[in-house]
């Protein structure tokens, strides 16, 4: 079967030589294709355990209020229902997320926000489920909610706790002398940008199986991306020690973020232990719009100072998120979004203010960028607003700008590694025709208009200083030379167990299908932490690098005893020994055979955190990243002026990703970045009334079916990230986050007007075109 | 609820059993007929995970009801394969990462079975088509349409019907 | 969901019978598409669903200068039909809107039009081409104009016993051309933000011997612009007077704001695909 040409044409610099890699580099197909395309692949749902009770939630009839009466004995008593669980049944801590475990698993008192669960109901079958839980008398006394996020900033305002105040936190980054910044610009941009609740609709929606084990350890099969993480939080709950439960991840149908807290794993693993039997709990799409984390809405004022020439000389940037009742990570995707927001751009003083404040909106949480999607969108829409202003073109407005290996940027730290920002942004306006787009007739009708914008933006990787970012992973060869990696890092549909595999591969010389990856298993691999923050490659990689070595080092050592050459010329590869280059006849499994023999262990773990080896000014942000990806996009969109509705004709979209471990996965990685940007951009938004989403279904909330995605052509960069295994780097967020300012910016450059807010939907446009002044947000 | 005998072909094999005459295709043929690749994404035909084929159309199968099913023949993604070949779809899927995290994978390879079925050269435009109404998060959509463009190239190469026993 | 009973009748006066006797409490299905997710929800608790799968209704025939389709035709048969694609190309074209190829496969004419959305997709279409209902019951039948079959949101003259069994669709005369746009929120599988439908027959000096204008999503139900019409009837068509015709279509729209979008916006869309549409007939009409 042929592989489709537009498979990521590797560029590598021309200073920096393609190493040889045998695994590594190859588009090989995903380590569970086979499964996937049979049908066998088994999610959580599949498993079918026999006697499995279904188990359901009963979520707040309103979201904010007190509880006057919650009453389940009648419901108790029904035939076919087993449990019914309420706060007062929760044997350890009722409360969850993984950051500040705000949240209750329960709700007792109060109820703060609509997806609030107040009794968690087990029974033999959905019919007596559903009985059970219309047979709940519960009451909630309807509290004034705290809806607006500016209002529960005023002094004064309605707080949601009692005991907290609205504004959680304000993080102040600065750096350089702002106001002397501001003083010597030519120039000063200010603009208000916005951006809604998005929902991550994975196509796969939440589940848990819990049950006991013959042990009576707490089993709990559910699709996670930190099935460690998620281990504590139920053993917490169940109030058990961790080591008597097990969190198992069978195959994940989409997360994107959403999946990265808890869901419904402890109410089921709750369930479990109350009945003994094991329990499944499934979210209808209803429910799992309505309960699961958003992406946070962001408003963000961001003022630029620039001389003539376009240099950047100061920023001020206020960013204030909506993070719901439950605080969760929302300060940490703030304070992410804080970290980047100056972009990928030299910029000389910068004063960064990004608040998390608390309302009875719905619970916000990680979602693929993690605050960075919402701050790059509003610095690559004020820098297109420079070059506007200035008569400078976008790309060279950018380039002048632009981040160079060395650098120091507002967080206090220099770059390791920039040749991305100005390799994409050229190799993308190169791609896209930058230069000749006028040659293109831009009102092909008269009521059409064309035209083009370009994103180019700043992510990380890995979790920030001080934050704790380690992963173990376990490698283990068997005596016919095949080899088990135990990971627990998840694979929700990115690619990391087939990376990862590849790098075991590489590493120790031998075909990748040989390699097996054991589904993650927190009794069978070390943690790995989240698959998160597009970490895995990286720090996951290493760790596996780490256990392939002694492994290695035993094979080749054996190899020269048994052949009398030295070490240094020994290698191996696609599963044979092979000297200076020369394949020899002795395979892996005689090696490893071999190693029995004389008893020396081909099993080794990997531990690898997240090095700092530079010094950090102390006076700089603490929690800074070391390790950026840069990605540059090109949209070009057609916008009908009668109608205001756009049609993205192209994106071009470049991406930085290191060491490219497998292309057809990456270009993946970048085209399913741009797919859900377009839908970020044009059609996504939760429409939420006084704490209430009112689209709660794929029809009302709508992501982009093939006739909403043109074509893209995607290209990787190949920059070798120092410490990165093989040079290797996550792409699975910056892939997204340059696509929705690119189309903003095309929309703006077609009608002649910005619009600062996503969704830029059909009736935005016609809005802007009436008014033909720079978008106000209202 | 009225328990009706449901008389199927399901990957050509006859079935028979009892049903309540309104539970949903997609539950019956998940829970009692062990088709676990039958994904429910929506409940409500928007997203087309639990996409099959039946009497030669891709349908929701959670749009189905039990009695309404009574006598079709229904190909799941289980069926697609024959003693274990891989059918040429499934091989361009995999080779070609048409999905990442495959769970709308069967939907979509059923709608393309679906459009391969009757329309052994699809232009672009009939392939997309297709799959318009199977919803994927994770790819741009690129990678389906080249797999079932080769997959349907490889059969007219082997000169095989879509459905043939030996495709 | 509740699930109700359900009755699978194997004949059309079988069907009819079932809905005689359970006149009130019984819902028909067909495809399903619009009904199982309405179920699902909760919103609609019949006591009994009639299912109409081994009902077989004759699918298409001609008869003399009328097209006869049955109302168990799926969106997807018609819109591939050569007969609709040929004479009706605005119903192939609307059917073709509907949904993706699975709701398309399952859903059909007769469910769309019961159904009743203000929405329903196939209605302009129907409206502009004079389609006439045969309405069967245990009882009798007769035959209502498209125009008289829906009285509100959801709501039609479809009395509890009684069901569509054909659309009748007179054959267009020579020298009409039609048209059907739909605005949705995306490319696909979109519910009709405003949908347009518009057919023009010229005579031989190249005036408007007919002219049909039909619009759906912009009102309790979808209807006919009976004042668009006449500003275009009998004169020749030029810029001027379609534009105006435009604007009474607008006038005559009572769009509601909902979650896909505002009544002002719908309403300013009636007007841009009005003119678009009857352009596009009008072009049609010419070949």
């Amino acid at each position: 079967m042929p592989l489709p040409v537009s498979c990521g044409a590797r560029v590598s610099p021309p200073e920096r030589p393609m190493p040889e890699l045998e695994v590594v580099g190859h588009p090989a197909a995903a380590v569970r294709a086979h499964e996937i395309v049979t049908g066998r692949a088994l999610y959580t749902r599949d498993l079918g355990i026999p006697g499995t009770l279904v188990g359901r939630l009963l979520y707040t009839p309103i979201p904010c209020g007190r509880i006057r009466r919650l009453d389940v004995r009648a419901a108790r008593r029904l035939p076919g229902v087993t449990a019914i669980l309420t706060a007062a049944d929760v044997p350890g801590e009722n409360s969850y997320l993984y950051s500040i475990p705000d949240q209750p698993l329960l709700a007792s008192e109060v109820v703060r926000f609509q997806g609030e669960v107040v009794a968690a109901v087990a029974a033999e079958n959905e019919e007596a489920a559903a009985r059970a839980l219309e047979a709940i008398e519960v009451e909630v006394e309807p509290l004034p909610g705290v809806h607006d996020v500016l209002e529960a900033m005023r002094p004064g305002a309605m707080q949601v706790w009692p005991d907290r105040p609205n504004v959680h936190s304000r993080l102040v980054i600065e750096r350089g002398q702002v106001d002397r910044g501001f003083a010597r610009a030519d120039v000063v941009i200010e603009n208000q940008y916005l951006t809604p609740w998005v929902e991550h609709a994975f196509l796969e929606t939440e589940a848990a199986l819990a049950m006991l084990d013959h042990t009576g350890t707490v089993v709990v099969y559910s699709p996670g991306q930190s099935p460690h993480r998620d281990r504590r939080q139920i053993a917490r709950a169940l109030g058990l020690p961790e080591v008597r439960v097990r969190v198992i991840t069978p195959a994940i149908g989409g997360a994107f973020g959403g999946k990265d807290e808890a869901h419904v794993q402890i109410h089921a693993a709750l369930l479990a232990q109350a009945t003994s039997r094991p329990v499944l709990i499934e979210r209808s799409r209803e429910e799992s719009i309505r309960t699961h984390v958003k992406r946070h809405p962001v408003q963000v004022r961001y003022r630029t100072g620039a001389l003539r020439d376009g240099r950047l000389t100061a920023i001020h940037v206020e960013a204030i998120g909506d993070t719901g009742p439950y605080l969760g990570a929302g300060a940490e995707i703030m304070a992410c979004l804080a970290a980047t927001v100056f972009g990928p751009y030299r910029v000389p003083a910068a004063r960064i203010e990004a608040c998390t404040v608390l309302t009875n909106n719905p619970v916000c949480g990680a979602m693929r960028g993690f605050g960075i999607p919402q701050g790059q969108f509003a610095c690559e829409l004020q820098m297109d607003d420079l070059a506007r202003r200035l008569g400078i073109d976008p790309l060279e407005v950018r380039l002048r700008n632009g981040l160079e290996t060395g650098d120091e940027i507002p967080t206090g730290v220099r770059m390791r590694q920039a040749g991305g920002m100005k390799g994409c942004l050229i190799e993308a306006a190169r791609m896209a025709g930058w230069d000749r787009r006028r040659e293109i007739e831009r009102a092909p009708a008269p009521h059409l208009r064309r035209g083009w914008g370009m994103a180019s933006i700043l992510f990380t990787v890995g979790m920030g200083r001080n934050v704790p970012d380690f992963a173990g992973a376990s490698l283990d060869m068997a005596l016919d030379g095949t080899v088990s990696l135990r990971t627990g890092a998840s694979d929700m549909g990115q690619g990391a167990h087939t990376a990862l595999a590849q790098l075991a591969a590489e590493a120790l010389g031998v075909p990748l299908e040989s390699v097996r990856v054991v589904a993650p298993d927190t009794d069978q691999a070390p943690n790995a932490g989240p698959a998160a923050a597009s970490r895995t490659t990286f720090v996951s990689g290493n760790a596996v690098l780490r256990a392939a070595e002694p492994i290695r080092h035993t094979l080749l050592q054996i190899a020269s005893e048994k052949t009398g050459l030295p070490l240094n010329v020994l290698g191996l590869r696609g599963g044979r020994l092979i000297a200076e280059g020369e394949t020899l006849s002795l395979n892996v499994a005689e090696l490893a055979r071999e190693a029995a023999l004389q008893s020396r262990g081909l099993h080794a773990d990997g531990f690898y955190a997240m090095e700092y080896p530079e010094p950090h000014p102390p006076d700089a942000y603490p929690h800074a990243y070391s390790v950026f990806t840069f990605a540059t996009q090109v949209a070009r969109v057609l916008v009908d002026v009668e109608t205001g509705q756009i049609k993205v004709e192209e994106i071009v979209a470049v991406q930085d990703a290191g060491q490219v471990v497998n292309p057809a996965a990456a270009l993946g990685q970048v085209e399913g970045g741009c797919a859900m940007g377009i839908g970020y951009a044009l059609l996504e938004e939760l429409i939420v009334h006084e704490g209430r989403t009112l689209n709660n279904s794929l029809e009302g909330y709508l992501v982009p079916t093939v006739r909403d995605v043109p074509p893209i052509r995607a290209r990787l960069l190949e920059y070798p990230e120092p410490f990165a295994p093989y040079g290797a780097k996550g792409i699975g967020e910056s892939s997204l986050t340059p696509t929705a300012p690119a189309i903003a910016n095309a929309v703006a450059d077609a009608i002649g007007v910005p619009i600062r807010r996503l969704p830029i939907t059909p009736e935005r446009v016609l809005d802007a075109l009436e008014r033909g002044e720079d978008g106000r947000v209202r | 609820m009225s328990e009706i005998t449901l008389r199927v072909t399901l990957n050509r094999v006859p079935m028979e059993l009892r049903a309540e005459a309104g539970k949903s295709l997609l539950r019956i043929l998940r829970e009692d007929l062990g088709m676990t690749s039958v994904k429910e994404g929506c409940g409500q035909g928007d997203c087309g995970a639990c996409v099959i084929v039946l009497d030669g159309e891709a349908v929701n199968s959670c749009l189905v009801l039990a009695a309404q099913a009574d006598g079709a023949e229904i190909i799941t993604l289980e069926g697609l394969a024959l003693q274990g070949v891989l059918h040429p779809l499934q091989r361009a899927f995999s080779e070609m990462w048409a999905f990442q995290c495959g769970f709308c994978a069967p939907g979509m390879l059923m709608s393309a079975y679906a459009l391969l079925l009757h329309t052994p050269s699809p232009t672009r435009d009939e392939i997309e088509e297709a799959i318009e109404g199977n919803l994927c998060r994770c790819t741009s959509y690129r990678a389906v349409i080249e797999a079932i463009d080769a997959a349907a190239s490889e059969l007219r190469r082997e000169g095989l019907a879509a459905g043939a026993p030996d495709a | 969901m509740t699930v109700p009973d359900v009755l699978s009748p194997s004949t059309l006066t079988e069907a009819l019978d079932l809905l005689r006797r359970h006149a009130g409490r019984a819902r028909l299905i067909a495809g399903g598409t619009d009904l199982i997710p309405r179920l699902r929800l909760g919103e609609n608790r019949p006591a009994v669903l009639i299912n109409l799968s081994r009902v077989s209704i004759p699918g298409l025939r001609r008869e003399g200068d009328w097209i006869i389709v049955g109302a168990g035709m799926t969106h997807s048969a018609l819109a591939r039909a050569p007969e609709i694609r040929k004479h009706f190309p605005a119903l192939a074209c609307c059917c073709q809107s509907i949904g993706g190829r699975p709701v398309r496969n399952r859903g059909t004419i007769g469910g769309n039009l019961a159904n009743a959305s203000p929405a329903a997709d196939t209605a302009p279409a129907l409206l502009i081409y004079d389609a006439e209902l045969r309405l069967l019951r245990s009882e009798g039948e007769r035959c209502i104009p498209i125009s008289e079959l829906f009285t509100g949101p959801g709501a039609t003259v479809l009395r509890e016993d009684e069901m569509i069994v054909e659309v009748c669709l007179p054959l267009p005369r020579p020298r009409s051309g039609a048209s059907f746009i739909k605005l949705g929120r995306r490319q696909s599988m979109a519910i009709a933000v405003v949908s347009v439908a518009a057919r023009l027959t010229l005579d031989a000096a190249d005036c408007a011997a007919e002219v049909r204008l039909a619009m759906g999503s912009v009102a309790p139900v979808p209807f006919r612009a009976a004042t668009a019409e006449g500003l275009l009837l009998g004169a020749p068509l030029e810029e001027e007077r379609i534009r105006a015709a435009a604007a009474a279509a607008r006038e005559a729209a009572s769009p509601i704001s909902d979650l896909r979008a505002t009544a002002s916006y719908r309403s300013r869309m009636v007007e841009v695909l009005a003119r678009r549409a009857l352009y596009l007939a009008w072009e049609a009409a010419r070949v």
